[in-house]
């Protein structure tokens, strides 16, 4: 890193949260699936992204850290919980509306039942790798696994889930 | 819906597919904004770090980046060693990367005026907690991370370290050592010295007025019960190690516990104090999914971690690692995988006297494998 910006850990905070909140909670979701559980997890993991600046000091490396620190949280989250909440009822749109909401939100609780479904780690590689878009190396660091390792989770995940759906469907 | 028709070919058609179904599996998830949280959880740390340089150099106007560098290294220096490297993490989570390391104290920021927001009322934390289990070395302190409502670390660690069933260890092999009841009133840091108030049960006649040693309790349990809440007020404040002084009902008292307490007591040692081998993840009664990543802290003879996988008297797996260091509290981790079952871990020390003397240190933990 050449020039990264002065950031101080207030600012590091503020300009992280505006440009990646959303994304880090959409990505805990994948992994816990509880949209306020991950939502507990991000804040948290900002908390600690701040209390950690001074020998982060560089926005990339915050960045990895907040990732790193998201799938950790809601990896150690979700051992806490167990699995009861493997198979959550579908939350009932609260509006008698269109038939279109309620597929499209059968249809994502679906995807979060398949994923929920996996190991930890195809899910993580999964969640890290098609939805956040990193690279192999930077889920490797992320996850400190090897690359080969992402890379088996990776495919053995895709074809798990392919089968998962196809069940569902 | 058929999004993976069966023979269908091609992985990067797959990839594409996936790359769309997670889009679209959170697409409706709006979080709230909690910047405003966040930043209410981050001010607190301000204060403290803010008031350890105002004590420690003697306060001025904290004006230019200079003197807040300066300030950094004064909070660092005043830290040592003991307790704080074996990972008191305020606001952290059980995550043993993030709880090995003692987070240090914040940087304050003269742009922060401190301004008392406090956080909404669902808003969570967690905190360090220690708690006695019985060694092959006596009583000694084993540590736990608690969820719990968002409020005084300090006082939120204690009133769990002081707590029975119910709010008490996770782990059945962990204790409070207090006597059932026992209340917490003052909690306090004027910077210095951390004030402790303990109220007695009600109704306490001589065998729980917190002074004497009650029946039942050990001389050695009473020492290690005192210990304990001072490593957990420690833990909670994340300020170095504060000496604690107690009180009983807001008064001092010559002991407590039947031990001295009329001074302010610095912690004991964490060699004579902590057990010398914790599993940290996973915790007690977690259900994981094969394999399996074990970490915790151990100070082991040479650095050596050995681990086996029970099943009833049975060894199903074994193993051994290595520390990150020898003979202090340092980190360790390793892989387990198993067939789905009900399993007692046992991570211990290598026996280094060979069968002569001291059997191992010790954890457990009840895990549950998952199909």
């Amino acid at each position: 890193m050449s020039t990264a910006p002065r950031w101080d850990a207030d600012t590091a905070v503020d300009e992280l949260y505006a440009a990646h909140y959303r994304r880090l909670v959409r990505l805990s979701v994948l992994l816990v699936r509880d949209p306020e559980t991950a939502e507990e997890v991000v804040q948290d993991s900002f908390v600690a992204m701040h209390g950690r600046w001074r020998t982060l000091r560089d926005p990339d490396k915050a960045l990895a850290y907040l990732r790193q620190t998201v799938v950790n949280r809601s990896r150690s989250v979700l051992r806490h919980r167990g699995v009861q909440s493997r198979h959550t009822p579908p939350v009932l749109p609260d509006h008698q509306g269109a038939d279109e909401d309620a597929l499209a939100s059968e249809r994502r609780r679906e995807i979060l039942d398949a994923l929920r479904d996996l190991p930890t780690r195809q899910r993580e590689v999964l969640a890290l790798r098609y939805y956040l878009d990193l690279s192999e190396a930077d889920i490797a660091d992320a996850l400190g696994i090897s690359r080969g390792a992402v890379k088996s989770h990776a495919s053995r995940g895709v074809a798990a889930l392919r089968i998962l759906l196809q069940e569902a469907s | 819906m058929n999004e993976f028709p069966a023979g269908s070919s091609g992985h990067d058609r797959d990839e594409e597919r996936i790359r769309r179904l997670l889009d679209e599996a959170v697409s409706d998830v709006e979080p709230r904004d909690a910047l405003g949280s966040i930043h209410a959880r981050t001010k607190v740390s301000h204060m403290n770090g803010m008031r350890s340089w105002l004590l420690g150099a003697g306060a001025a106007v904290v004006a230019t980046a200079a003197t807040v560098a300066a300030v950094t290294v004064l909070s660092d220096g005043t830290t040592g060693e003991g307790p704080d490297e074996v990972g008191p993490a305020v606001a952290g989570s059980p995550n043993p990367s993030e709880g090995t390391k003692p987070s240090p104290a914040e940087k304050p920021s003269p742009a922060e005026s401190a301004s008392p927001n406090e956080p909404p009322a669902e808003e969570t934390q967690t905190v360090p907690v220690y708690y006695v289990g019985d060694t092959s070395h006596g009583p000694r302190l084993y540590r736990e991370f608690h969820r719990t409502p968002a409020g005084e670390p300090l006082r939120a660690s204690l009133e769990r370290a002081i707590a029975g069933r119910g709010n008490g260890p996770d782990d059945p092999d962990y204790r409070s050592p207090w006597p059932s009841g026992t209340g917490l009133g003052q909690a306090s840091f004027d910077g210095d010295v951390v004030t402790l108030s303990l109220e007695p049960p009600d109704g306490g006649g001589e065998s729980t007025n917190l002074r004497d040693r009650p029946p039942g309790l050990s001389e050695d349990e009473a020492a290690i019960a005192i210990e304990q809440l001072i490593y957990t007020a420690q833990a909670a404040l994340q300020e170095g190690r504060p000496a604690v002084q107690f009180l009983i009902n807001g008064q001092h008292t010559d002991t407590l516990l039947g031990q001295p307490a009329s001074e302010p007591l610095a912690q004991g040692d964490a060699i004579d104090v902590l057990a010398q081998v914790w599993i940290i993840e996973p915790a007690e009664g977690t259900e994981v999914t094969s394999p399996f990543t074990v970490s915790g802290l151990a100070a082991a003879f040479e650095a050596n971690v050995q681990w086996e996988l029970m099943q009833g008297d049975t060894v199903v797996k074994r193993g051994f690692t290595t520390a990150e260091e020898c003979c202090t509290m340092a980190p360790y981790s390793f892989e387990v995988a198993a067939a789905p079952g009900d399993y007692t871990l046992v991570v211990h020390d290598s026996d280094a006297s060979d069968g002569e003397g001291f059997a191992p240190w010790e954890d457990t933990k009840q895990v549950t494998v998952l199909p």
